[in-house]
């Protein structure tokens, strides 16, 4: 569903950045080789997370609420893939809906840093198929 | 601004050498905070971005016709030209939508020797970066919704080509 105020912008990508952080630590937990990717993607988050709150104020909308993240079949590379897919829609789809240009400007640069952590996610993959 | 000319040089060097408005120029630059809202701006950032388009489609054409590309990399080369003709595409028909006149590609592409697949490599890493770089600085300056919503979509793809360049070339890549 496209969301249809920053409210639900914030909302959504809260929500798939927890399911991401989620699959990312599952990762972690079942692949050591998986962890400083993880770690560094986590920071990332972290970092993303304080600058939310910052324009959540600023554009006057309360905290964020606690979400929960029901993710099935958690330590798959493929999941995470289709989880950070859907996070990096969240913000492609929630920029025009913003409608503050300091907003767009500092979600645009959290999609830069998000679909740099797919296109990871993408060469891991492809070097897992070409791997057998 | 957050990113100091030095960092955007690049950048800025490329989109004043593809033709881009003095307006947006300033923007890029660093010597203005923001650009007027409106139909005018959006067109002048349209423009801008269609000049860095031509541009990484040209270096992409050179290089496939030439082929400079490492075997292993052509596919590559060829999704990232396809991409690009699509940004292009889509921009010049937002553009026209809205009764403005898109620039042409030029003639004249200078990107100095590239007898290498390193030095190609290096130059469309380079192509890619300053595509990432005036999409991400533009895009809060775009007024309407639908080519804000393209602006990020192709940002996306940037982001892509430019994190598969510095894969390859042994470059941090998170």
């Amino acid at each position: 569903m496209t969301p249809a105020t920053p409210a639900e912008v914030f909302g959504e990508i809260d929500a798939r950045t927890a399911e991401v952080g989620e699959r990312l630590r599952a990762l972690s937990a079942r692949r050591p080789a998986a962890r400083a990717f993880a770690r560094s993607l986590l920071r990332d988050h972290e970092r993303q997370q304080a600058d939310r709150e910052k324009l959540r104020k600023r554009l006057g909308l309360p905290p964020a609420a606690p979400v929960r993240t029901p993710t099935a079949d958690a330590g798959s590379l493929s999941a995470l893939r289709a989880s950070q897919q859907a996070l990096v829609s969240a913000h492609v789809e929630g920029l025009p809906v913003l409608g503050d240009p300091p907003a767009v400007d500092r979600l645009a640069h959290h999609l830069v840093a998000l679909a740099r952590h797919l296109t990871v996610i993408d060469l891991w993959l492809e070097a897992e198929e070409a791997h057998g | 601004m957050a990113d100091p000319v030095g960092r955007r040089g690049f950048m800025v060097r490329l989109a004043a050498a593809a033709g881009v408005a003095a307006p947006v120029m300033g923007f890029l630059e660093g010597r203005v905070s923001a650009l007027p809202k409106g139909e005018e701006t959006d067109l002048a950032v349209l423009y801008a971005s269609l000049a860095i388009e031509h541009q990484a489609i040209a270096l992409y054409d050179l290089g496939l016709r030439r082929k400079l590309f490492p075997a292993g990399l052509r596919s590559y080369a060829v999704e990232f030209r396809g991409d690009h003709l699509g940004h292009r595409d889509t921009q010049i028909a937002i553009a026209e939508e809205r009764g403005g006149r898109p620039p042409e590609a030029r003639s004249d592409y200078e990107f100095g020797p590239l007898g290498s697949a390193d030095r190609l490599l290096r130059q469309a890493a380079e192509i890619e970066r300053a595509a990432q770089e005036a999409y991400t600085a533009l895009v809060s300056q775009i007024r309407s919704r639908d080519y804000l919503l393209s602006a990020a979509f192709i940002l996306v793809d940037e982001v892509r080509h430019l994190t598969v360049w510095r894969r390859v070339l042994g470059l941090q890549i998170y």
